[in-house]
């Protein structure tokens, strides 16, 4: 057997007080891909930034090719052929791909840019990850997610790196684009590069990964070959327990119709026409792109409406400001939600209440505040001290509940959920979902566009499938399976 | 409306509280020896200058500072940036610390009245210098005949150019008391030739404005034959305007700066009203010295200002 | 978890830190000087702080919603001139009060509608308006200052509160109290400070921008014209060249006392000892007899720690 290219024993890591790391292994094996697996707050990140140089461990040793390796900068980890793939892409986006490949480390002859070299070599590169045909003078900002996260593997891979850190590299990748990126690691793996692959997403480590590593709490829980591995033992070792279902059950309680979206066109979505019912869950599924977001913007009066009719329990709305959308009766989960549900740096009870700060004439009536988010912190189980605490310092989960928080405490009549378990642990999935079907319950009616396709065949009553803009399919989510699904999302019949 | 009602009325009460006078300016405390001078020691002399900013105050700076030191007085020395409600702040600071006497070079001639009244109420003598303080009493007042010397510039320039021609003029920092006077004097005087101001434009006492305002109002007036600036600073700003033109113009400048009375020598200026900053700052201290010795002094003195020429 | 700790400790620490520096100047002062700590310079401070204090407070709500105004300096001489105008003219004290506040406050308005429906970044907004209403002063003064005669008014800003207390210090703390309550207190402060951490999600929760930003540049006019009332009371005449350089006494204050200058993160209380912080500098070293060429250097330094504690969080 190979020498392991990567080798992490026995390290520790502190924040002050705060024990981050408490002895984690981790190996990395040539032409070996490797899930990293624990909830948001387990150390994975930590691990992969003391592998990168960003950190350095208290104590622990580092090898590379069986030698004792000081990364000590991001510079000696990309020395030792190590490079990451950031969730955030790293990419100048007014910056063309060639500039993007080579920034930092430009070809130049006699202190002049060597463009012609540049774009040779930008070719090579490119043809490295399939990606032969783009043009390695396109600017990034047209490129798609996807295409943007090959240039960035591109470049990894021009500086000779031999292991690629992934960091939820599908998070934000369409199906295909998925597809095209696992066979792309399945080659490199083929040619001997370690790939450590960090993901919530069971099914993709399932289908790709040679072995598993999780950490629970800074603590390293163990390694496992994928082969033989049940799904089950995967989950209880990262939560600590046996989760009871992973789609927590609802009964169903359908009333009549509460909002009628007829024929709606505006930016990209062309003739949307549905009908939601009180206490129903319609997931909206789709490819990347396919206007699934925008037709939420459309709703919630952040885009324009061009033509089409918009009826909440009634009365036609046509929404044009947010403001307006949420005194009709919606509320808008969006996907992202540091960027844009909510604001960082306030605390939990001002987060919750700033669609509808309760006061009196302005005045803001600071014990009804409390008492409204004590109230919403115990009903959704959120997890935290203390409310004046700022969301930042909160798991992705937890901020997630904050999210849902503030739309709850306006009672909304239609509640938007766009990608509502992006970036949350599995045990922090299970909870948001037994909310969700408490809302239904309830007889909100809730819209959820989802990417993960067992979430919106389990969650949903019906499943709206968009493609290009255009409702491709209406599916009855009892008889739907993910092919169903898949073919209406690419257009096919 | 009960709420109402108490709001007035304690508003009343605020208003009927309040008044012009401050704390222990209602009569000299009888601890304060007339002149305010400090019990032991050297006595402190304040000086508030308008700005450093220009040779000419740095000047009478230097001026004062020499003289203090051969009067055996302290001098405590603040700026104020150009900014009048700075200098408020810097000569209520000089206030406080109990200086003797105050020499005031006003930045402004409306604006410091108020402080040369709670300096007095405080019982410390001001003396202003170049500048006059409107609205205020002072002890004395040492500066250049302004409206004299901007007569000067003119008499030369229509001796230089037998009372025909055509003048451009800049002008100090609009609002202040040597540029009204200076121009008054000026203008007044011109006006009595057969010359003729074709343009004025404010230039605020700056050299780098001086070029720009000079390069637009030469290219929009093409038959000048002087430019009058109200200081040398500006004054050698047009030099450099007119650097490499063709052409012959007189140029007169005001102060007598070191930079302005080289460019005398040299040629680059015509003439400049020399005024005598370091004079200005040596009688203030020495006016301010008579104070804390209760001697009488005058209620105005006029530095003399001089014409220089290369002869 | 870590974060959880620095996240409260971090601002709490920078927070105190500007009431440290204060207090450690005090102390400092208070040794050398023998005249610093005396009630006649301690109010004396207080009121050359006030118009600063004015000013900063309602940069504090600009900056804390994520913007900039760099016309407040502007915006004082134009509403001290239009003031001393309309009484020149003969119009009476309240009027003449009444017509400079409300041309502050829609000078202000003018910069949130630049910037809200404009779409035109607060720096370069605010800096247009600021050399608009430079030039508009100078038009309406001529560049002479225009005196004031009235001694009703000139008691605004040269009067005393029971013959101690300077007015213009009395309305600095009243100004205070009313814009800590509604930084604390209301909706509108509320909304300030989302904006300000994240505007994006501020609209999505409901948070209308507009009349916000409207609102927000709108408040801090209307204090750079009471400033504008109150300067021109106290120097008895209104300057065209007033309040120059105002503006960046006045961010600097903001900043010193703590507020992010990426918005959404300070406090009110810190732009008073933000403001006392440079107002003492000044006071201190005037009485030490320090040149003014190294008290510009001395604040530029105080200036660059406090920014670069900003950056480090």
């Amino acid at each position: 057997m190979a020498a392991p290219l990567i080798r992490m024993h026995d390290i520790h890591k502190a924040f002050g007080p705060v024990k981050v790391l408490e002895g984690v292994d981790f190996e990395l094996l040539p032409g070996e891909v490797h899930a990293l697996m624990g909830e948001n707050g387990a150390g994975k990140s930590t691990l992969m930034k003391i592998l990168t140089g960003i950190y350095a461990p208290d104590s622990g040793d580092i090898q590379v090719d069986g030698k004792a390796a000081s990364i000590a900068s991001p510079a000696d980890a990309e020395k030792h052929g190590i490079a990451i793939i950031h969730q955030e892409l790293n990419l100048i986006p007014s910056l063309s791909i060639a500039d993007n490949l080579f920034l930092g480390r430009e070809v130049h002859r006699f202190g002049l840019l060597d463009r012609k070299a540049m774009a040779t070599r930008a070719k090579e590169w490119l043809a490295r990850v399939g990606m032969e045909k783009l043009d390695p003078g396109t600017l990034v900002e047209r490129l798609s997610v996807g295409r943007q996260q090959m240039v960035e593997i591109a470049r990894a891979l021009g500086q000779n790196a031999r292991v690629l850190i992934m960091d939820e590299p599908t998070a934000a990748l369409t199906e295909s684009e998925t597809a095209t990126l696992f066979q792309l690691i399945r080659e490199l793996r083929g040619q001997g590069t370690g790939i450590v692959y960090v993901s919530h997403r069971m099914e993709e480590i399932f289908a790709l990964c040679d072995r598993i590593s999780v950490l629970r709490d800074g603590q390293f829980v163990g390694t496992r070959d994928v082969p033989g591995l049940a799904f089950d033992e995967v989950v209880k070792m990262m939560v600590g327990r046996t989760l009871d279902a992973r789609f927590p059950t609802r009964t169903p309680n359908i009333g009549s119709v509460r909002l009628k979206v007829e024929h709606v066109t505006g930016g990209m979505v062309k003739d949307v026409s549905f009908d939601l019912h009180a206490g129903e869950v319609l997931g909206v599924a789709g490819l990347l792109g396919a206007g699934r977001t925008e037709l939420a913007r459309l709703l919630f009066g952040l885009d324009k409406i061009d033509s089409g009719t918009v009826t909440l329990e009634g009365s036609v709305v046509t929404p044009t400001s947010p403001n307006e959308a949420i005194h009709a009766g919606f509320g808008f989960v969006t996907e992202d939600r540091k960027a844009q549900g909510l604001v960082l740096d306030l605390s939990l009870r001002e987060n919750v209440s700033l669609p509808r700060v309760p006061a009196r004439a302005g005045l803001v009536d600071r014990p009804a505040e409390k008492k409204q988010t004590r109230g919403l912190i115990d009903a959704l189980k959120i997890r935290t001290r203390d409310m004046e605490l700022d969301v930042r310092a909160l798991s992705g989960g937890n901020q997630q509940k904050v999210v849902l928080a503030k739309w709850l405490a306006l009672k909304p009549r239609v509640l938007i959920l766009d990608e509502p378990t992006r970036g949350v642990d599995v045990g922090g999935k299970a909870e948001i979902y037994h909310i969700i079907n408490q809302l239904a319950e309830q007889g909100v009616a809730i819209l959820m566009i989802s990417s993960e396709l067992p979430e919106v065949l389990a969650m949903s009553d019906r499943i709206l499938v968009m493609h290009e803009g255009r409702v491709t399919a209406l599916l009855d989510a009892h008889g739907a399976t993910q092919e169903t699904v898949m073919t209406a999302a690419t257009g096919g019949k | 409306m009960r709420k109402l009602h108490f709001l007035a009325a304690a508003a009343a009460t605020l208003l009927a509280a309040c008044s012009q006078q401050g704390p222990g300016e209602s009569a000299p405390s009888s601890a304060s020896t007339a002149g305010g001078a400090a019990p032991s020691g050297t006595p402190v002399v304040g000086l508030a200058l308008s700005t450093q900013n220009n040779p000419f105050f740095v000047e009478l700076k230097n001026g004062a500072e020499s003289a203090a030191k051969s009067a055996g007085v302290q001098l405590v020395v603040v700026d104020a940036q150009d900014d009048p409600a700075r200098q408020i702040s810097s000569v209520e600071d000089l206030i406080q610390k109990h200086v003797s006497v105050i020499l005031l070079n006003p930045t402004d001639s409306s604006a410091l009245a108020g402080a040369v009244q709670s300096a007095q109420r405080a019982n410390i003598p001001v003396i202003t210098l170049d500048r006059g303080v409107d609205g205020a009493e002072v002890a004395s007042h040492i500066a250049s005949d302004n409206i004299a010397g901007g007569k000067m510039a003119a008499d030369f320039l229509a001796k230089q150019l037998d009372g025909k021609g055509n003048i451009i003029e800049l002008q100090g920092v609009a609002g202040t008391s040597a540029a009204r006077e200076r121009g008054k004097g000026f203008d007044d005087a011109i006006a009595a030739t057969g010359m003729k101001i074709v343009a004025q434009q404010p230039a605020n006492f700056d050299r780098a404005q001086g070029l720009s305002v000079s390069e637009n109002l030469l290219q929009a007036h093409g038959d000048v034959q002087a430019i009058f600036a109200q200081n040398d600073e500006m004054a050698l700003g047009a030099v450099q305007a007119l650097a490499g033109k063709n052409k012959k113009v007189l140029v007169v400048g005001f102060d007598g700066t070191p930079d302005g009375k080289a460019a005398v020598q040299n040629g680059g200026m015509a003439a400049t009203v020399a005024q005598q900053p370091e004079e200005i700052g040596k009688l203030g201290v020495e006016t301010a010295k008579k104070l804390i010795d209760k001697q009488p002094v005058e209620k105005t003195i006029a530095v003399p200002l001089k014409l220089l020429t290369k002869e | 978890m870590t974060q959880v700790n620095w996240s409260r400790v971090a601002p709490l620490l920078q927070r105190l830190g500007s009431v440290i520096g204060l207090l450690l100047l005090f102390i400092v002062l208070s040794v050398m000087s023998p005249d610093f700590l005396t009630t006649g310079n301690l109010l004396s401070v207080l009121r050359q702080v006030s118009i600063n204090a004015l000013i900063a407070f309602g940069m504090t709500f600009v900056i804390l919603a994520g913007g900039i105004d760099l016309s407040v300096g502007a915006i004082l001489a134009l509403t001290g001139a239009v003031t001393a105008g309309l009484m020149a003219a003969g119009h009476g004290m309240l009027l003449s009060m009444g017509a400079g506040l409300g041309l502050g406050l829609v000078l202000g308005m003018v910069n949130g509608a630049l910037v809200s429906w404009g779409k035109v970044a607060p720096f370069i907004a605010t800096l247009g308006t600021m050399t608009l209403l430079r030039g508009l002063t100078l038009v309406y003064t001529q560049g002479t200052p225009i005196p004031v005669t009235d001694t009703g008014f000139a008691l605004l800003g040269g009067g005393y509160l029971a013959h101690l207390i300077p007015l213009p210090v009395v309305w600095m703390f009243v100004v205070f109290a009313v814009c800590g309550f509604l930084l604390r207190g209301t909706v509108f402060g509320r909304h300030v400070v989302a904006i300000g951490g994240n505007e994006e999600a501020a609209r999505l929760s409901g948070v209308r921008l507009p009349p916000m930003k409207l609102a927000i540049y709108g408040l801090s006019g209307l204090l750079s014209a009471v400033a504008g009332v109150v300067l021109t009371s106290r120097l008895y005449s209104a300057q065209a060249t007033a309040g120059a350089g105002y503006e960046l006494d006045a961010i600097a204050s903001v900043v010193l006392g703590g507020t992010s200058l990426a918005g959404g993160r300070g406090w009110l209380f810190g732009t008073l000892v933000g403001a006392l912080l440079i107002g003492f500098l000044n006071n201190g070293l005037n009485l030490l007899g320090v040149s003014s060429f190294y008290q510009q250097v001395v604040k530029g330094i105080v200036i660059l720690i406090a920014v670069l504690l900003d950056r480090r969080q």
